[in-house]
């Protein structure tokens, strides 16, 4: 199915069961949507909704049960293992909450990677470049273990940017960082992301990180639901984002349920 | 080249050689890199070392044959023996043996003649003296034309000095010098005089040589071993009943003995070298694929493909193996080094040379190593799924049998296979090793959770040290197995050490005659037993000696074998074992083939047991023989068979009452066939006796001794001395090579708690948190390391203990026996090693802060 250019990502009927010993539980309930290019996108909700697994699907590593999940036009669904690693390296960026460096590298090393992985040129040059805009210029040559918690982020946010990825996917990136670590690293992401115009999708739990994001959606029991409410007050977080407070729960009643 | 510049250019392989020089400079593959160091290094030094032994020791007991080969023949060899030992390219000296009587004025001497080439001896050397002052020998050949070298026995017995004229036969010869050593001096005790050696060329002026004399040629051959074998090779289907060819094993059976135990022993100890090198590997490539599972799915979810990753790691792998083997022989070649130079003083090693075969052993047992057992963790390895990324990383990989998991043990085959060069023996190792591993994972889970259950009632260390033993008792099982085979190997080796270095020390206990007393009339039997007891000389009594064959076995007529690896003389040696294999039968009853010499007695002599039937009473009136067991098995002989004998023109039948097992490891006098009384009542004996005359009684002794011309001494006290000293060169070979084993046991222990030390670093961290004190963990980690060893040592005794007695009986043919005392040692050094390396290997990890602890494990 094609999508049309201004969609970068769209899932329909998406659903992930796995079988257990004596009965199949249905992780994700049949999902639809869709993320233009250029937006960004938080998928909000508690420990076990399902809201990794969607991001896992949509990024490419792993397949959904059934339905479609397209890609800049990839067809994700239909790719084995090997087609995905290639969309991967040539459309998707990573951050996640562990980090997820590799150790036995430089900080510039790891942020190269992708870069080179797609098989770019001038890996080093950028790779330099983007730790300098992250603030570790002069930290290139450190190992990750020779990093503090928020300088390691810092580097695999110039990971996840260095390919230009269209899409930058985002799993907890300040879950493992105290908090003003944390909006420190989650100003670095979106300055970065509005400079370079990637479209991101994030998951988090954290409530004002999600609402820097221009859209919400919330994931409860592998059912996704549109946040309007989060929505609408998303504009006035980006202005103003400690004065965001409250549960998830209490917008539930004005969420719309856009699955099927 | 062209296309190795482009490949080097290639993302993957600048990857590969980034994390390649990153983790080895950062220490994160010092074990891997460590154990296949270690497996190269022990198999190069070990092999290295124990082909330069096995060299050094086959160069020493080829001096006992004086030559490589020994072509030893009733008439002399045909030309074309001589001219096609030429062709390819063999020293050759020539020897011809008999006994004669020498007489110096009105003395005579029954004395063994050596008529040799100018070219003997081969191997080893001849010396002499001029005098008995004189300090240094001289090394010499064949004497000059009219001269003869003699034993010292010669002057005394004969009452001649050097430059005396000899007579043999018809020629007279003047005495030019004692004789010192005689590299191949005949080991029997029944042989017939001391020896005179004269000039080949000389030997038909005394015309001595008769048709019908009793003469024996030996030819000797040196060379090359390829051009030797060659020609073995060709002569060995050529030889008649009448010639055998022999080497240096064959030739001496003491010395064999102990030059095949040695061999036996040094491989088997390269085997467990290797196995555990082998061990270390296996441990180390597992913890290496486990450590790199998050790299790799890092490299998978920022989109590198499958064969990036294995193309990656291929290379990681091999250059990682490269490095160590080529670091490992160097380590190997500077051991070897180490070893050669603390044995050349005690062997000497100028002969030997390094053969490229160590090194081609070592280099592919590396990479056997290195690929074999890496196979399955780094094809685990690049399947990581990317998305643990997300879901984490599973260090518990669940055991699903795949074909792979068979390849370690395939490798392990090999290997054993390589180096036993037998395919039973390996596959009884390996198969016996798989089912003693199962039992021990098994035994081991139940000392776990008895030690649970202990610990429970200990203090608070202990308790927590046995309940991460049984926590982790998945991890600990094959930690355990591992700790195990390495104590078990370590254990076996000083085990099988000890028992051969004892039961080679028992060889020449203090009343080991080194001398024999051949031709004792019955009427000297009484002044000699006198004159033994006076001077405290302790003997073996005297033993009847009667010359006959073996005629028929229940009057079926006996043919003579096929006997060119008989030898002659019963003696103190195990010649019974050499003979097992060779003989073939040609018509009727097979036989002896050629004269015994028999005994008869009332007592059953020392060293000697009854395995069937009775020893006879005295006085008995019925004629019986007692037969030695082996001849017994080898002839076919039962208890109640009948022997018809013919001695000198008589014959005579006796019925076989007892079966005996001789101990011919003891140099003492045996027979395979012992009469009583009445059996030879009627034939006419000179005696034997072996006499333990120390070397402050030799010169009473000797004077003693001439009073009785007739009486041969023969004096093998120089022989026992270099056995002797050959058993000491071999033990501290020995000794070196066990070193080398215990360091490569020490490495498989570091490699496996290496391995666990991510678990433990994550555990220690939570520990610390919760608000465990340091001194409860390192007490808790001590206790838990030295509880680990202290099962793994008790496991390996049991272990240790069924190995032995396979080892003991089935390869080292040696009496099996219970070593209670090395359990004791297996247990103490279990927990004391374990322990220790633990410990060491968890300091600084015990001595992080809390705060640098949680974050290493974050």
């Amino acid at each position: 199915m094609p999508i049309n250019s201004e969609t970068i990502l769209k899932v329909q009927e998406l659903t992930k069961s796995v079988q257990l010993e004596d009965k199949i539980l249905e992780l994700l309930q049949p999902i639809n949507l869709e993320v233009k290019a250029g937006e960004s996108l938080a998928i909000v909700g508690s420990s076990g909704s399902g809201k990794t697994t969607l991001l896992s699907i949509l990024a490419g590593l792993d397949l959904p049960s059934s339905g479609q999940v397209y890609l800049k036009n990839h067809a994700l669904h239909q790719f084995n293992e090997e087609q995905r690693s290639e969309v991967r390296a040539q459309h998707v960026g990573f951050i996640f909450q562990q980090f997820l460096l590799i150790n036995s590298l430089t900080a510039l090393e790891n942020v190269m990677l992708p870069a080179e992985l797609a098989n770019q040129p001038d890996a080093l040059e950028r790779g330099k470049a983007l730790l300098a805009q992250v603030g570790l210029g002069e930290r290139g040559n450190h190992y990750p273990s020779q990093l503090s918690g928020g300088e390691q982020q810092r580097v695999a946010i110039a990971r996840a940017f260095i390919a230009n990825p269209d899409v930058l996917f985002a799993d907890e990136p300040t879950g493992n960082l105290d908090t003003s670590t944390g909006v420190h690293i989650a100003d670095l992401l979106f300055e970065m992301n509005k400079d370079i115009g990637t479209t991101l999708v994030l998951v988090t739990h954290d409530e004002k990180l999600a609402a820097r994001c221009q859209r919400q959606v919330v994931m409860n029991s592998g059912v996704l639901t549109e946040n309007k409410t989060l929505n609408k007050v998303s504009v006035e977080a980006k202005n103003e984002p400690d004065e965001i407070k409250g549960e998830f729960a209490e917008h539930e009643t004005t969420t719309d349920k856009i699955g099927s | 080249m062209t296309a190795m510049l482009n490949m080097l250019k290639q993302n993957w392989v600048k990857q590969s050689l980034r994390l390649l020089h990153h983790e080895l400079r950062r220490g994160e593959l010092t074990i891997i890199f460590l154990a296949i160091v270690l497996a190269v290094a022990t198999v190069f030094s070990l092999t290295g070392f124990s082909g330069q032994v096995k060299q050094a020791i086959l160069a020493t007991s080829t001096n006992t044959i004086a030559a490589d080969r020994v072509l030893r023949t009733s008439r002399e060899a045909s030309l074309e023996v001589i001219e096609k030992s030429q062709q390819s390219q063999l020293a050759m000296a020539r020897k011809v043996e008999t006994n004669s009587m020498a007489f110096a004025g009105e003395q005579m001497l029954l004395t063994e003649l050596s008529a040799v080439s100018t070219s003997y001896p081969l191997k080893g050397q001849l010396t002499v003296k001029t005098s008995f002052e004189q300090i240094e020998a001289d090394v010499v050949s064949a004497p000059p034309l009219g001269y003869v070298w003699v034993e010292p026995a010669v002057l005394t017995r004969l009452n001649v000095n050097v430059g005396d004229v000899l007579e043999l036969g018809v020629a007279e010869f003047t005495v030019a010098g004692i004789i010192t050593d005689i590299p191949d001096r005949s080991f029997s005790p029944f042989v017939s005089g001391p020896t005179v050696i004269l000039n080949i060329d000389d030997i038909e002026r005394t015309e001595l040589i008769q048709p019908g004399s009793r003469v024996s040629y030996k030819y000797l051959f040196a060379g090359d071993e390829s051009n030797i074998e060659e020609f073995s090779q060709w002569l060995r289907p050529k030889l008649n009943e009448a010639q055998r060819f022999y080497d240096a094993k064959k030739g001496q059976n003491q010395l064999a003995n102990i030059v095949d135990t040695a061999e036996k022993f040094l491989s088997l100890a390269s085997m467990l070298g290797i196995v555990l090198a082998a061990v270390a590997v296996a441990v180390a490539s597992r913890r290496y694929g486990q450590r790199h599972q998050a790299t790799v799915a890092v490299f998978k979810a920022l989109g590198a493909s499958q064969s990036h990753v294995s193309k990656l790691y291929v290379l990681h792998w091999s250059l990682l193996s490269l490095v160590s083997v080529i670091v490992g022989l160097l380590l190997g070649y500077v051991l070897l080094l180490i070893g050669i130079s603390a044995i050349e003083s005690y062997l000497s090693l100028e002969d030997t040379r390094l053969t490229y075969m160590p090194l081609l052993t070592a280099v592919f047992t590396g990479m056997l190593c290195s690929l074999a057992f890496a196979l399955e963790p780094i094809s685990a390895l690049v399947k990581t799924s990317p998305l643990a990324v997300i879901r984490g990383f599973n260090d518990k990989v669940a055991v699903k049998f795949n074909f792979k998991k068979l390849v370690p043990l395939f490798a392990l085959f090999l290997l054993l296979l390589l180096f036993s060069a037998d395919l039973v023996m390996s596959l009884s190792l390996l198969f016996g090793g798989l089912c003693v591993s199962a039992l021990l994972l098994l035994i081991g889970r139940l000392f776990m959770s008895a030690g649970r259950s202990v610990g429970s009632k200990a203090g608070k260390s202990w308790h927590l040290a046995l309940a991460n033993l049984k926590r982790r008792a998945n991890e600990n099982s094959v930690q355990l197995v591992s700790f195990t085979i390495a104590i078990k190997l370590l254990l076996l080796i000083t085990v099988i050490k000890g028992s051969i270095l004892s039961e080679w020390q028992q060889q020449f206990p203090e009343s080991t005659p080194n001398h024999y007393l051949i031709n004792v009339g019955d009427d000297e039997i009484l002044p000699l037993k006198e004159f033994a007891a006076d001077n405290g000389i302790a003997n073996q009594g005297f033993f009847p000696i009667y010359r006959g064959r073996l005629s028929a076995i229940n009057g079926e007529i006996t043919t003579k074998v096929n006997n060119h690896q008989e030898t002659d003389n019963e003696s103190a040696q195990s010649e019974g074992k050499e003979n097992e294999n060779e003989s073939e039968q040609q018509q009727g009853r097979r036989g002896v083939g050629r004269e015994l010499s028999l005994t008869r007695l009332t007592k059953l002599p020392d060293g000697n047991t009854i395995s069937s039937g009775t020893w006879w009473q005295p006085n008995e009136p019925n004629a019986q023989v007692s037969v030695e067991s082996t001849i017994a098995e080898r002839l076919d002989i039962k208890l109640g068979d009948s022997l018809s004998f013919d001695l000198g023109s008589d014959s005579f039948t006796v019925p076989v009452t007892s079966i005996r097992e001789v101990d011919w490891q003891s140099r003492k006098i045996n027979f395979y066939m012992i009469f009583n009384e009445v059996a030879v009542k009627d034939f006419v004996s000179t005696s034997v006796s072996g006499w333990m005359i120390k070397d402050q009684q030799k010169k009473a002794a000797y004077q003693f001794l001439s009073q009785f011309p007739t009486i041969s001494i023969m004096d093998f006290g120089e022989i026992m001395k270099k056995v002797d000293e050959m058993i000491e060169q071999i033990s501290i070979a020995i000794e070196l090579i066990l070193v080398l084993v215990v360091l490569a046991g020490s490495l498989v222990l570091v490699a496996q708690v290496q391995a666990s030390m991510e678990d433990r670093e994550r555990e220690l961290a939570i520990l610390r948190t919760l608000g465990a004190k340091g001194s409860l963990l390192r007490n808790s980690t001590l206790f838990e390391f030295v509880a680990l060893g202290a099962i793994a040592g008790l496991m390996a005794s049991i272990a240790m203990e069924i190995a032995v007695f396979f080892l003991q009986s089935q390869i080292f043919d040696m009496s099996a026996s219970f070593h209670f005392q090395y359990w004791l040692v297996g247990i103490g050094a279990g927990a004391g090693f374990v322990g220790l390396i633990g410990m060491l290997s968890c300091w600084r990890l015990l001595n992080l802060s809390s705060v640098t602890l949680i974050r290493r494990t974050m």
